[in-house]
């Protein structure tokens, strides 16, 4: 699943891997008109990031620029840039991509690496002590019904990244 | 009587029994029967989306399915559960191809995705089921003293398109809800724009500078409390306040309430019932102008 | 039955061809193919003395079907045939085929294989010439008048240019004066003059002070004989097909009498009712009588009666001098009969509210560029005051913004095209009026093609109008100062603006004008995906549609400036003029016959049909029969194609025609490969084998083209047939589905060829022996690899054996 790996020094056709992913479909048709950059609350505080100009490198064959730097880690997600958008490039989702893409290159922050493990372990992303769930009871509530990590690792692992997710627990 | 499969996520029982409690007990009041199916999971939220966008939809597939089999529609109480959900439940619906290349993963677990049923915010179910109308004559406790600032976030409203919460750009559906208890919905800028919940962890600077900019404009409007219908926005807002304080010395003492908490208390439930120790910023103002 | 006599004329294009193709066999070959009566060799037969030969030979009765083998078939055939009617014989009973580019030239490094396939085309064109038909000319009278639908420029443009070269014309304009957006625009780019000149054309034929170039009511443009202007008024039906339509009409009251009314402005004063003026942008208010501004055409007052409190006040009509005022008139409705139609509808502006972000609608001084034209109008509700409209005080600041709903695939995806230039010259206007004003404009891209545009451009600069690259995100309004705050990022300098803003203006998108779709469905016309009216070839037939005698010009098609528009409607009048001139129309029954014994009353064909030529009509025992306008079919065979039960037929494309043609193409090879049949569109198709055979591009001579009008007309039985006549594969060489001059025939082509290669299966017969080309005229090389490619897949694939065959 790795892609333009061989084409570090020509890679103009980043923007093809991108566009073949889920998420990544609409990334040609941005135009560069910045609608999505001032209706971002992120990159009106940190310059670091900019949406348009994400964009920009990736239709450009910036890869490493892209996948390897932390501002696509800083999108949260709120799609505003998405609602936005005059071209329904669909922002917010193209920049999952590109995590997705970078995160296949070993290139997330560390926080992801957890969030898969406690994925693939409890079949949740924050586990439950046994403490609230034995004070449940007192709360009024009804016990916990068990969840489905086993349909979960076979979805993961028909994927291909059961292993990974391990591999990175390893780490 | 209306049944709806509850979808309860991970955040939720993990931290905040206040909001599962008031939840569960103001929709019963209201005649909502909950059901808790096994074998649920993660809805896979935004942070597995950054890992594996067909993994995440895989997952929100398969909770559906569940829901799909019970022949019963879903319903959430996170914006990040309704956002997984209700997005993959539209896409799947909509596009054949990726219907097909989803399930074939499915069906790795024995479910295959039908596109059957409806995947609902309770915020919905308030206003579809039981209605603005019913919910105003049910209450005992009207809360008219009190100023409440409305705060969407983000997950629950976009991308409208695929979602259909409420219209983006001027949402209404929490406004309509808190005035119904009574209580006036005030207005403050940038209502709309993110609470930086999701940035916690990634970058807790930016996360704060977010949270703060919310406190910051609804203390100037005015408001008693903010009232937020996720859980993340509710930790980015309440435990955010202590977090500035510690590591900034700011303080607001904004009170930050689920508006299930609101309904619960003007239903007349009692507060004691309720786990509102669990929250970090002391809500006493709020229950005071309540009793 | 007279006994059919073929003459067959051998062109051998001055020794060229006889050095590849051996005459002398193929001479020896035709000769005694039956009711062949006379065969001829020469070096041209489509002038001089060749012509002459085919001529005598009509003339001296020795012959009744004529081919010709002649190079340039396309242009040769048109002087052959029109010989040929004059020696006094039926001109449809000529077959021309071209042995030069679709035999000699691409076959040219295997002579001999080229000679036999030489013999196969000649047969192939002589059996059909057996088969061939006298066709009639039908004559069809058409009335010298024309309905012009808009009057705005491109509707007075039109109408003033058929009315001067003599024709009666109705003018209709819906709304109660003319002038359209143009008149609200005020002034024009590039020049900066006044929109209202341009607004009435001048006619040449009949002012008295005839000049250049004058404004409405310099114009006369009332008295412009042969010209009879309905305004207020609406088309609600049309009957009748070109040269003779009925036009039915919803004149709406005036409740002013045109031709007494004197302007005299005593009634405006006592009216009593007074409602925000739309056309002035609501910055001001009118009287429920009343003119848009004092020049307008016709210059006669007019009430509005979503207002008026009529007998309940009839103020006006005391005030009146002329007694012009009658509050009793009644809508009417008018019947007009016309030959030919113009559709000069025009477009309008996108509704911005629809845009929450910006707040049109919310924030009074979010204004769009139609109504800031109202305001620099001197005839305007400012008196060319810049205002804020919540305070009316000046305004300052102002902060443009570029592709309000267009280029946004949420609204409009297109670019409108004029918006950036109205803004240059808005900015201008203002800058020039008030030179400390501060003018910036957020753009994406600045679009000023045309002449003299980038010079307009660039002036823009030199005055010291701001420019940002940035599509704002939302327009803010802070509520203690009611400032407006433009949210922006400048992408140039990757720096979020917060633009300060007395007036913001919205470049807002231009669209189909309000009932374009409603008028469409009345004429029959397609609306092409963004809702404007879809012209038959934006290339080479930019004003006409798919139907004969309607004609299409100025916004109606796509949003136009001035320039452009005024072009667009004489180039629509003087086609309207070429149909209408002769007072007749003259067309071959070159169309499509019904048995209506077969005829099952399905309705497939009437829908399918792309001219809508057919008509369901009723017979004696309450059935219903198809039935072929032969004034409206175009000759295409869709119908054909498209009848279940094989009740249609075309008179120059039989069944029995294309059958003797296939099995005799197929009837010699002379090559050791399969044979191929390609059976091309008389469009794209058979052009690309011309153009493959005029460059010379090579390829094997076991490919045989069969001609028919428009693929649309194949049936699914046919495929078989071709295979069972002997052919090996079998190409079906058509227009690109999107460019069929037949609108839909290709694309039906393409069905039946799917549905063809499933069916196949059930005769032994491998779908990949049967395939579908879409090219256009100049891709003759993309013809020459297809039968290459054909050629190798099917040696690849054997010998077909097709199942019950031994
Ligand atoms: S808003 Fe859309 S088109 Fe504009 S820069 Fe952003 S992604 Fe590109
Ligand atoms: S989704 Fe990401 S890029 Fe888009 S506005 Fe929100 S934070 Fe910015
Ligand atoms: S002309 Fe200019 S403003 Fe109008 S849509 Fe095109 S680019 Fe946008
Ligand atoms: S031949 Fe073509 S134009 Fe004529 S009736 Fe048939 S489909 Fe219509």
């Amino acid at each position: 699943m790795k892609h333009g790996k061989e084409e570090k020094t020509t890679v103009l056709s980043f923007s093809n891997p991108v566009k073949s992913r889920l998420g990544g479909e609409t990334i040609t048709r941005c135009y560069q008109c910045g609608t999505c950059a001032s209706s971002c609350p992120v990159a009106k505080i940190n310059p670091q990031f900019n949406p348009r100009e994400i964009i920009k490198l990736s239709l450009l064959g910036e890869e490493a620029e892209v996948i390897s730097s932390d501002a696509v880690w800083l999108c949260c997600s709120c799609y505003n840039c998405q609602e936005r958008c005059p071209q329904k490039v669909e922002i917010a989702d193209v920049i999952y991509a590109l995590r997705n893409i970078a995160f296949e290159e070993q290139h997330s922050p560390d926080i992801y690496l957890e969030f898969a493990s406690a994925l693939m372990n409890n079949g949740r992303l924050i586990p439950i002590s046994k403490f609230l769930e034995k004070k449940r009871p007192d709360y009024g509530l009804p016990p916990l019904q068990p969840t489905g990590v086993e349909a979960l690792k076979k979805i993961l692992s028909a994927i291909g990244l059961g292993g990974q997710s391990q591999k990175e627990e390893a780490k | 009587m209306t049944s709806y499969a509850l979808f309860l996520g991970c955040t939720i029982p993990a931290r905040q029994p206040n909001y599962e409690s008031s939840v569960r007990k103001s929709l019963s009041k209201l005649g909502v029967e909950l059901v808790d199916l096994p074998n649920m999971t993660c809805c896979a939220p935004p942070p597995i989306e950054s890992i594996n966008l067909e993994s995440s939809m895989s997952i929100a597939a398969y909770n559906i399915c569940l829901a799909e089999e019970a022949n019963l529609d879903l319903v959430t109480l996170c914006s990040g559960c309704f956002q997984s959900l209700a997005k993959t439940n539209a896409m799947l619906k909509a596009d054949k191809h990726l219907k097909a290349k989803i399930n074939s993963i499915l069906s790795h677990t024995g479910k295959k995705f039908e596109g059957s049923k409806e995947v609902k915010h309770y915020l919905q179910v308030l206003v579809d089921d039981i209605s603005i109308k019913r919910i105003r004559q049910s209450i005992s406790k009207p809360l008219h003293n009190l100023k409440v600032a409305a705060f969407y976030g983000c997950h629950a409203l976009r991308p409208s398109e695929l979602l259909k919460l409420d219209d983006p750009e001027n949402p209404r559906i929490l406004d309509d809800l808190i005035e119904a208890l009574g209580a006036k919905s005030v207005e403050y800028q940038n209502k709309l724009k993110c609470c930086g919940g999701l940035l916690r962890g990634v970058s807790d600077e930016l996360a704060l500078d977010l949270a703060r900019e919310k406190l910051v404009n609804t203390s100037k409007a005015g408001a008693d409390c903010i009232t937020t219908l996720c859980p993340f926005c509710f930790i980015a807002l309440d435990i955010g306040q202590i977090q500035l304080r510690s590591k900034l010395n700011e303080t607001y003492d904004m009170p930050v309430l689920h508006y299930s908490e609101l309904l619960a208390l003007s239903l007349g439930i009692d507060p004691e019932e309720l786990a509102l120790d669990t929250h970090k910023i002391k809500i006493d103002k709020v229950i005071r102008k309540v009793t | 039955m007279e006994e059919v006599e073929v003459g067959v004329f051998l062109s051998d294009c001055g020794k060229q061809l006889s050095k590849i193709l051996d005459f002398n066999a193929l001479t020896n070959y035709v000769e005694k193919i039956s009711n062949v009566t006379l065969v001829k060799r020469d070096s041209e037969f489509w002038r001089g003395e060749g012509l002459q030969t085919i001529v005598d030979a009509v003339t001296s009765g020795k012959i009744n079907r004529i081919v010709v083998a002649e190079s340039l078939p396309k242009l040769s055939e048109v002087n052959i045939v029109q010989a040929v009617e004059n020696a006094g014989l039926n001109p449809y009973l000529v077959e021309v085929i071209d042995l030069k580019d679709h035999c000699a030239w691409p076959h040219r490094e295997t002579p001999r294989e080229a000679t036999e396939k030489a013999k196969a085309m000649l047969v192939a064109a002589i059996e059909r010439a057996k088969l061939l038909e006298p066709i009639e000319k039908l004559e069809f009278p058409a009335l010298k008048s024309a309905l012009v639908i808009g009057g705005g420029i491109a509707g007075m443009q039109a109408a003033v240019d058929l009315a001067d070269l003599g024709f009666k014309v109705n003018l209709v304009e819906k709304a109660p004066f003319l002038g359209g957006l143009a008149a609200r625009a005020g002034r024009f780019f590039p020049t900066d003059d006044c929109a209202i000149c341009i607004q009435s054309p001048a006619s040449d034929v009949k002012t008295i002070t005839h000049t250049s170039r004058k404004c409405v009511y310099r114009s006369g443009f009332s008295e412009i004989p042969n010209l009879n202007i309905l305004t207020n008024s609406k088309v609600t039906d049309v009957e009748g097909g070109p040269g003779n339509y009925k036009v039915t009409i919803e004149k709406r009251p005036r409740y002013v009498n045109e031709l007494k009314c004197v302007r005299c402005d005593l009634c405006t004063p006592v009216c009593p009712v007074e409602v925000p003026d739309e056309y002035n942008a609501k910055l001001k208010t009118r009287k429920a009588i009343y003119m848009n501004i004092p020049n307008v055409h016709p210059p006669v007052y007019v009430i509005d009666d979503s207002v008026c409190k009529f007998r309940g006040c009839a103020k006006c009509v005391e005030a009146c001098p002329t007694d012009a005022i009658e509050l009793d008139q009644k809508s009417e409705q008018v019947t007009l009969n016309v030959g030919s139609i113009i559709v000069a509808t025009g477009f309008q502006e996108f509704d911005s509210s629809i845009i929450k972000e910006y707040h049109y609608g919310d924030y009074s001084d979010i204004i769009t560029h139609l109504e800031l034209a109202r305001m620099i109008d001197g005839f305007g509700p400012t008196g060319s005051v810049i205002i804020r409209p919540s305070n009316r005080k000046p305004a300052k600041k102002i902060v443009m913004i570029q592709c309000v709903g267009s280029r946004d695939r949420r609204w409009n995806a297109y670019c409108s095209g004029i918006c950036c230039m109205i803004s240059l010259k808005h900015a201008m206007l203002v800058k020039t009026a008030y030179p400390n004003a501060d003018v910036t404009i957020c753009y994406i891209d600045i679009r000023t093609t045309g002449r003299e545009h980038e010079r307009y451009y660039e002036r823009a600069r030199e005055m010291g109008i701001k420019f940002v690259k940035g599509r704002p995100t939302e327009i803010l309004r802070d509520p203690k100062t009611n400032k407006l705050i433009v949210d922006v990022e400048d992408a140039l300098l990757k720096r979020f603006l917060e633009l300060e803003a007395d007036l913001v203006v919205l470049a807002s998108a231009m669209m189909p004008a309000e009932g374009t779709g409603e008028l469409a469905e009345i004429l029959g016309l397609e609306l092409d995906e963004d809702g404007f009216f879809k012209e038959y070839n934006a290339k080479l037939r930019p004003t006409e549609t798919k139907l004969r005698g309607i004609y299409l010009c100025g916004g109606a098609t796509f949003p136009k400036d001035a320039p452009t528009t005024s072009l667009h409607a004489h180039s629509a009048a003087m086609k309207a003029a070429k149909f209408l001139t002769t007072g007749k129309i003259v067309k071959d029954q070159r169309t499509a016959i019904i048995n209506e014994e077969y005829c099952g009353d399905c309705e497939f064909c009437p829908v399918t049909c792309p001219y809508g030529a057919i008509s369901l009509v009723p017979t004696t025992e309450e059935h219903f029969v198809a039935q072929v306008s032969d004034l409206l079919c175009e000759g295409c065979g869709v119908c054909v194609g498209t009848c279940p039960l094989n009740a249609i037929e075309l008179r120059h494309s039989r069944p029995n025609q294309m059958l003797v043609q296939m099995k005799a193409l197929m009837s010699v090879n002379g090559t050791s490969k399969p044979l191929v049949l390609a059976i091309c569109c008389s469009e794209c198709g058979h052009t690309a084998v011309d153009s493959s055979g005029m460059a010379m591009m090579q390829y094997p001579a076991n490919v045989r083209v069969m001609k028919v009008p428009c693929t649309g007309i194949l049936q699914v039985h046919q495929f078989l047939e071709a295979f069972k006549a002997g052919a090996q594969g079998v190409m079906v060489v058509a227009c690109k589905s999107d460019g069929c001059h037949y609108e839909v025939g290709s694309q039906k082509a393409e069905t039946k060829v799917e549905l063809a290669r499933t069916l196949l299966k059930e005769y032994g017969i491998e779908p990949e022996r049967l395939v579908m080309f879409g090219m256009v005229f100049i891709e003759g090389d993309k013809f020459a690899e297809a039968a290459h490619v054909m050629t190798e897949r099917l040696a690849k694939l054997g010998p077909l054996q097709m199942k019950g065959e031994a």
